[in-house]
């Protein structure tokens, strides 16, 4: 088994992924949706097994391995969320994500398009990465939930509490898995776990904003000026990801990407 | 909880008392004696400070020590810890993580720590393994992490092909100490990313368009355009010790201009060598991005052990208590480097800091599983 027949392998669990989402949302059927998706999920793991067994050994050497391994623990990672938490978007989404890399492994399975540093080649690039965006994108979902409550008052939007608690909770346990991941993995590559480099300062401030929403109810802060937290926050997450690199402090940082 | 409750209504004025007076107290030190010096916490201190902490378990909850550990002193020190990051977040060269306020502040998060651990533990209940997980292992990890650090030593190691090196200069003290541990370099190696051709502007340096990272790989048989040039790399020489030169055809869209000829980007003995398009502009090559470099290297260290192996970067290679990673080579001389220079670190605290890492992860999946529910 090689990359050529990984074509044929992506399009079936696609299609069968694709088709399971659809079923979800549009059909009453309550199991076809998740046979569909468990078995895109087993032809997938079909060819990581048969590429495994042709390699001689687990296939992450390669950046297009790791992403291999990613577009399929994506949609598990996903699937299992969704089994647990009921919300179909969640599956939609880690399906769409994994899309985009099942199509850079098709087109493209080893270069990437820019030349790669050695400290970024590392088994610890992809799921460092991976539940960063898992947790923005529930974190995200939180702060427009949080926004709507604000804005139409908390009397008519009351039912909207738990599910923005549960967003937090499962963005930031992503969140600190995220950055813990992180931190082995800089021990590997740099030879520090932390170093409150410029991204780790301001992924602390993120992560550490988050605690304050979860332990706010406990201090007696109420609910709804709890709630004004999460945009806050979500500003700080913002410029964790994208705006590290345009700060002062952060000029000749190694970890502005 | 019913007590909890009564609690909640008040501002815990005392507490409160003591965060500003610590907080300012931290800042008297700081003007009066300056900077934290982190050596001044290294063992035994740090372990008698952990005893310290440790022993604050036993405080009843109610109790003037205890009361620290409510959860609105949590939310106060959480809000004070943020402040400070966000300084040392925008603010250039700020010496905020070595300075007194933020170590103080620091040593009452571990304080408020264990007192809520302590207070949890008086009625203690299996179903609470979340809570544990995440608040003991912050604890071991923020303990281990802070004070263990003042343990830590690192020492960076230049060592010549051929050769056999066991002295290391301090990252602290800068001088060149003899260490436990000696490395030998067998071979030094770097892969490289082809280089690219691109154009420059001999103005500025700067490559044009500007902004645009226009350019052409250079490998045989590959083609690209930049701007209004067709570029076709048509041979590449590649050998060791010479530099990579590449013999390109570049044909210009509007006026059919044409243009070839070797370009080389030049290494530490052969100069570099461009194309002109005009008198602004030329076609020249980038050095090429190291891919990879690996160091093959024997290691003994003082018991008689010996290991031999293949340190790079993500790669380091672990000996008794120490872990040597590969940290730069001749920049000059790139893939032809006749050295290598090692990090070296003696890290004692690293097994409890992996504990409290995978304590915590193991808390991440239960707030994943369980959600916000109580």
């Amino acid at each position: 088994m090689n990359w050529n027949e990984f074509i044929y392998f992506a399009i079936i669990a696609l299609f069968l992924w694709y088709t399971g989402v659809f079923v979800m949302y549009k059909s009453k059927s309550k199991h076809l949706g998740d046979v569909l998706i468990i078995s895109g999920l087993l032809v997938f793991s079909g060819f990581i097994l048969a590429l495994w067994n042709t390699l001689g050994h687990p296939p992450m050497k390669t950046m297009g391995e790791t992403r291999l391994l990613y577009s399929f623990f994506l949609v598990l990672v996903g699937y299992i969320t969704y089994r647990r938490w009921k919300y179909k978007w969640i599956i939609a989404y880690s399906i769409a994500v994994s899309t985009v890399f099942i199509i850079i492994n098709l087109v493209n399975p080893e270069i990437h398009t820019t030349n790669l540093m050695p400290a970024l080649q590392s088994i610890w690039f992809v799921p460092h990465v991976t539940v960063y965006i898992l947790s923005y994108a529930m974190l995200g979902a939180a702060t427009i939930a949080a926004i709507i409550v604000l804005y139409k008052g908390q009397e008519k939007r009351a039912d909207y509490f738990e599910l923005i608690d549960n967003l937090v909770y499962i963005g930031l346990g992503f969140l600190i898995a995220g950055m813990l991941m992180g931190a082995v993995w800089a021990k590997e590559a740099w030879g520090d776990y932390w170093t409150w480099d410029p991204k780790e300062v301001w992924a602390f401030i993120t992560a550490a904003s988050y605690m304050l929403y979860i332990h706010s109810p406990k201090a007696g802060i109420s609910k709804k000026n709890a709630l004004w937290i999460l945009p806050l926050a979500f500003i700080l997450l913002l410029i964790t990801w994208l705006g590290v690199s345009y700060l002062p402090a952060a000029q000749g940082s190694v970890h502005t990407y | 909880m019913d007590r909890e409750s009564e609690i909640k209504q008040k501002t815990p004025i005392n507490e409160l008392l003591i965060i500003i007076a610590t907080v300012i107290a931290g800042f008297a030190l700081q003007f009066a004696i300056g900077p934290l010096d982190l050596s001044i916490i290294s063992f035994p201190v740090n372990v008698v400070l952990l005893a310290f902490i440790l022993s604050l378990l036993a405080a009843k909850p109610s109790g003037t020590v205890g009361r620290f550990g409510s959860a609105k002193v949590s939310v106060y020190l959480l809000a004070i810890i943020i402040l400070m990051s966000l300084y040392m977040g925008i603010v250039a060269g700020n010496g905020v993580k070595t300075s007194w306020p933020f170590a103080l502040t620091y040593l009452l998060i571990l304080i408020n720590l264990i007192l809520v651990v302590g207070k949890r533990l008086r009625s203690f209940k299996m179903r609470d393994y979340g809570f544990y997980l995440n608040h003991v292992g912050l604890f071991i990890f923020l303990f281990s992490a802070g004070l263990g650090s003042a343990d830590m030593d690192r020492y960076f190691m230049m060592v010549y092909e051929g050769q056999v090196e066991w002295r290391g200069q301090s990252s602290k003290a800068g001088e060149l100490t003899e260490l436990p541990v000696a490395v030998s370099l067998e071979d030094f190696s770097m892969d490289e990313y082809p280089s690219k051709i691109v154009i420059i502007d001999k103005s500025s340096g700067e490559t044009f368009p500007p902004g645009k990272e226009a350019s052409v790989i250079a490998i045989v048989g590959s083609s690209g355009e930049i701007d209004d040039w067709e570029i076709k790399i048509d041979s590449v020489v590649d050998k060791l010790k010479f530099a990579p030169a590449a013999f390109i055809s570049a044909t210009n869209k509007k006026n059919d201009a044409k243009l070839h000829g070797w370009i080389s980007c030049g290494n530490y003995f052969q100069p570099f060598k461009v194309l002109d398009i005009s008198e602004t502009y030329c076609f020249a090559m980038t050095y090429p991005d190291p891919k990879r470099f690996v160091s093959r290297v024997e290691v003994f260290n003082k018991n008689g052990r010996k290991k031999r192996g293949e340190i790079e970067v993500n790669h380091p290679m672990t000996i008794g208590s120490w872990k040597i990673y590969q940290y730069s080579y001749d920049s000059n001389k790139g893939k032809d480097s006749d050295y290598s220079v090692f990090e070296l670190v003696h890290d004692p605290w690293l097994v409890p800091v992996y504990i409290g890492i995978f304590m915590i992860m193991a808390g991440a999946v239960t707030l994943i599983w369980k959600g916000g529910r109580k």
